[in-house]
């Protein structure tokens, strides 16, 4: 019996779908329980690990640490990336391929360096400690996907149009708020996006930049599970699930996820 | 006589105040004014590496645990002499290589599936499929696969009931590879999208009525033209691999560190900062030659950041 | 004005004026005392540890004085780093107060960076080991000792405790050790066990690399704290070298888990609890309040008993399962069992020895 690619594409493709699943639904599952270690099934069915996780102010100041460090990142990283995408796409640069380099080495350094690097460099000039660094950090590491995102759509945009638009007497300004704007704006919105949500689960970073009074989430889910665990974690993994969910419907609506599909 | 609306005005305002700022003389380095950010930011980067470097060159005291003074290159010496930072390396780089090539084979019919399918809702389930995961972050699915996996877990329970086991399926090597296989999924499979999608489906049902059965249509036509993605795939799970932290921590149980622990180690465990910065820095400049290796025989692919351009 | 007359009401008044200037100074000690923070950082191990001094010293800290405490757990060894370059660099420290080992603690103190805990009350009347070794005054104030025993499962050992740490060479448990991440408290046992002397430590430690390197081949788990308390829960180990309290708290959540002093002994050692330089000073004044508070008898009586080991207040009474337990040491023959390593050796071989160690467990 010969298989034929369907048939194992099809194998492979549901192993995927579980292996991707399982460890979110065990999670979710978890967090219900009634007892006090996480298993899964989960004993009994009880909301009090929500209370307390609801309850509960570390884990509250935690949680909108996070956003803030994700807001910075994204006021950062956005104009950045999108106007160096521009200017790459848009204008001819002297330095072109040294410029490409220079730009992907947040990519190409690997990121327990750049967290090291960012912690000694920080350290010297005085902001470790605080939180905003953190969020500056975020958006220096996660440039390059802001940089590709909005390369897809400036790619995608007919210079022409810039063109037409100044051939009709549109000023500079003009021509870049009323056509390149709208144009890249997938591409922006795409990038952003990313941008909040890689900030909000940062880890290593975070875990080397922050300490004890400027602990994010992510750190602090990880402090848990090096301590003793109750499902009350669980019930914090939860709310990033949530998070996932909502970013995934919003990226939906507002630019449609088949986005990734396309080609820069 | 129609009135001049406010917008316009609004506009012709900013755009005063933009030639003011930005005369038409400098409109040639507007190119290098959108740039400023986004290189400053990267500055912050390449800042921080010197500091690596510096580091890396001192010494220190274990009497008054500070650092030395003088530079010296004895980190670097002791990162050769000794055996543990080779045998870290060698295990960090040959889990890279499994996951890369398990990723790629566990990847491609995904991507080949989410990009092909004709259902509009299949293609979109697929796609959340992915993403779900992908945003909720590492640490807290590698615990899931703790929970699922382990003695007393799901696996283990299910087997129970069939009478086998049970088995020891985490903080072990091969379930540091499986975790790390499921974390990078979405990675490769974001970077293979893109390439099968630029493929032409006539030329695979081309390939098809001239006789070539599924496989070898696969193996001839779809393959090689995927190459840009599965190149882009490559570099990226294998660097990502090669250099990761969270999953040796959460499902190595210890004796399974990468380099990025090792490193870790090295500034919080040792408080040996010039130790740390040593070895980071070689594994930035490992890490950097392989992926130069790797473009430069394969070419950059979907990871490519040129603009189709249009000088001005 | 006169200034014939030597002193007069214009002089008085100046004078009382200086003298209500100096008040504030002078008068320190009959004024209210410095500003309160809102609340303290205090570093802890997670699980057993901070369950332990939660009831026993803060609650009881806060509820006299009205000062939140809040926990940190970063891990002893990852927060040192961070301390250190925060004071370096003149930024505010990331804790108030330093749970630590007192290896750790005197790392920190050679470097001057712990505040001068000398004018404590309640130091008086504490036993001698709660004074620093090799200091005139007091950077750190040792807050307990403990031993490094050998936990066992009792389900795997239904006849009784094994006598000997050769048992984890053994290779039905192959898989099912736990040490700490760094091998911390198992050196010397291994010393012994490997057929070498503790009067050779550190000199000639091959005895303690040979013994590790064999221990290698069983795949031990290596971790932190609460891993041996949720590994024991989770039936992954049978055997582990951990402080008692990591296997006490297993087993006051129902699992049969015991734990032994072997025939080679084991190592025994101190905390301490330190507070670190650089924060303003009305906080360094009640943080030294909290470590005050911590040794008094009430606090230590509570937070030892959570913990299971022997404080350094004279006043407390064991708990009533570890009396006689040769983990709680409180006769000769206890401690003649138990081996202790000088911190000054500590100081100066932990980094080889950890370095050591992850060398043979990563191999």
């Amino acid at each position: 019996m010969r298989l034929s690619p369907r048939a194992v594409f099809g194998a492979v493709i549901a192993f995927n779908l579980v292996a991707l699943a399982l460890p979110t639904l065990v999670i979710l599952g978890a967090s219900f329980t009634e007892g006090n270690m996480i298993v899964f099934p989960p004993e009994g069915f009880s909301l009090k690990w929500y209370d307390k996780v609801l309850g509960s102010e570390p884990l509250r100041e935690a949680f909108l640490r996070s956003l803030w460090v994700s807001l910075i990142c994204t006021a950062a990283g956005v104009p950045a990336g999108a106007f160096a995408a521009l200017a790459m796409a848009r204008f001819r640069l002297r330095f072109a391929g040294a410029l490409q380099i220079y730009l992907l080495l947040p990519f190409t350094i690997p990121l327990i360096a750049s967290g090291i690097g960012l912690m000694l460099f920080f350290g010297e000039i005085g902001i470790l400690g605080d939180l905003w660094p953190v969020g500056i950090a975020c958006a220096v590491i996660n440039l390059p996907f802001m940089i590709w995102a909005v390369l897809a759509s400036v790619n995608g945009l007919d210079p022409d149009l810039e063109n037409a638009a100044a051939n009709c007497g549109a000023p500079p300004l003009q021509t870049f708020l009323t056509v390149t704007l709208p144009a890249v704006m997938p591409g922006v919105i795409t990038g952003g996006l990313l941008l909040f949500v890689l900030a909000f689960n940062e880890f290593l970073v975070s875990l080397l930049l922050t300490d004890a009074n400027t602990v994010t989430l992510p750190v602090s889910i990880y402090n848990s599970i090096r301590s003793i665990i109750t499902p009350d974690l669980a019930a914090v993994s939860v709310v990033y699930i949530a998070v996932a969910g909502v970013a995934i419907v919003l990226l939906d609506r507002l630019v449609g996820l088949e986005v990734f599909l396309r080609g820069k | 006589m129609s009135r001049y609306p406010v917008t316009w005005r609004f506009l012709d305002a900013l755009e005063a105040v933009a030639a003011f700022l930005w005369p038409r003389r400098m409109h040639r380095y507007t190119g290098v004014l959108l740039l400023v950010p986004a290189v400053a930011l990267v500055g912050l980067l390449v800042a921080g590496l010197f500091q690596m470097g510096d580091s890396s060159l001192r010494l220190l005291d274990t009497e008054t645990f500070e650092q030395s003074e003088d530079y010296s290159l004895a980190n670097y010496r002791d990162l050769i002499e000794k055996p543990t930072y080779f045998t870290v390396l060698w295990r960090s780089t040959w889990a890279a290589a499994l996951v890369t090539v398990l990723t790629l084979l566990l990847g491609f019919p995904y991507a080949y599936a989410m990009v092909r399918t004709r259902s509009a809702w299949r293609r979109k389930a697929l796609l959340v499929s992915l993403f779900l995961p992908f945003f909720i972050g590492q640490v807290v699915r590698a615990y899931g696969w703790l929970v699922v996996l382990g003695k007393t877990g799901l696996v283990n329970t299910l087997l129970g009931t069939l009478g086998l086991g049970p088995f020891k399926m985490i903080y072990t090597f091969p379930s540091l590879v499986f975790g790390l296989v499921q974390y990078m999924l979405p990675f490769a499979v974001l970077l293979l999208a893109p390439a099968i999608t630029a493929i032409d489906e006539e030329l695979e049902s081309a390939s098809e009525s001239l006789g070539a059965g599924g496989w070898r249509t696969l193996w001839h036509v779809v393959l090689p033209l995927a190459r840009p993605g599965l190149v882009a795939s490559a570099v990226v799970v294998f660097t990502l691999t090669l250099t990761d932290y969270a999953m040796p921590v959460v499902l190595g149980g210890g004796t399974n560190d990468f380099i990025a622990n090792a490193v870790y180690d090295a500034f919080f465990r040792i408080s040996d900062n010039g130790l740390g910065s040593a070895l980071a820095l070689t594994l930035v400049v490992f890490g950097s030659t392989v992926v130069a290796v790797m473009l430069g025989l394969l070419g950059a692919g979907t990871l490519g950041m040129r603009g189709r351009g249009n000088a001005r | 004005m006169d200034k014939r007359r030597p002193f007069d009401r214009r002089d008085f008044l100046l004078g009382s004026a200086a003298a209500a200037a100096t008040l504030p100074f002078g008068g320190l000690a009959f004024a209210a005392a410095p500003a309160k923070p809102k609340e303290l950082v205090v570093r802890v191990w997670g699980g057993e540890w901070k369950d332990a001094i939660d009831p026993g010293a803060s609650k009881s800290f806060t509820a006299n004085t009205g000062i939140a405490i809040r926990y940190d757990e970063t891990e002893d060894n990852e927060l040192q780093p961070k301390l250190w370059a925060a004071i370096k660099q003149k930024r505010r420290p990331p804790v108030h107060v330093n749970w630590d080992t007192t290896t750790n603690a005197t790392k920190s103190a050679l470097r001057n960076m712990g505040e001068d805990l000398s004018d404590l009350s309640n130091l008086g009347g504490l036993l001698p080991v709660a004074k620093p070794l090799g200091f005139d005054k007091w950077p750190l104030v040792n807050v307990y000792s403990y031993v490094y025993v050998l936990a066992y499962s009792q389900t795997a050992f239904p006849n009784g405790a094994p006598d000997s740490w050769s048992v984890m060479l053994d290779p039905k448990y192959k898989g099912r050790i736990a040490l700490y991440n760094d091998g911390i408290g198992f050196h010397p046992a291994a010393q012994v066990a490997g057929g070498g002397k503790v009067a050779d430590i550190p000199k000639n430690m091959k005895a303690c690399w040979d013994f590790i390197g064999k221990l290698k081949a069983q795949k031990p788990l290596l971790g932190e704290d609460p891993d041996f308390t949720n590994w024991f829960q989770k039936g992954e180990i049978d055997l582990a070298c951990t402080i008692v309290t990591n296997a006490r708290g297993a087993k006051k959540n129902g699992v049969k888990v015991a734990w032994t002093v072997p025939k080679e002994g084991a190592k025994m050692d101190t905390d301490a609890l330190w507070v670190p330089k650089g924060l303003p000073a009305n906080e360094v004044y009640w943080a030294k309040q909290y470590v005050n508070h911590a040794l008094s008898k009430e606090a230590q009586q509570v937070w030892c008993d959570g913990l299971g080991l022997p404080g350094v207040n004279p006043n407390i009474t064991p708990p009533a399962d570890m009396v006689g337990d040769p983990a709680y040491p409180t006769k000769d023959e206890d401690f003649k069992r138990l081996i202790r390593v000088p911190n000054k050796i500590q100081v100066e071989n932990e980094k080889e020895w950890f370095g050591r160690f992850k060398q043979i467990m990563q191999g």
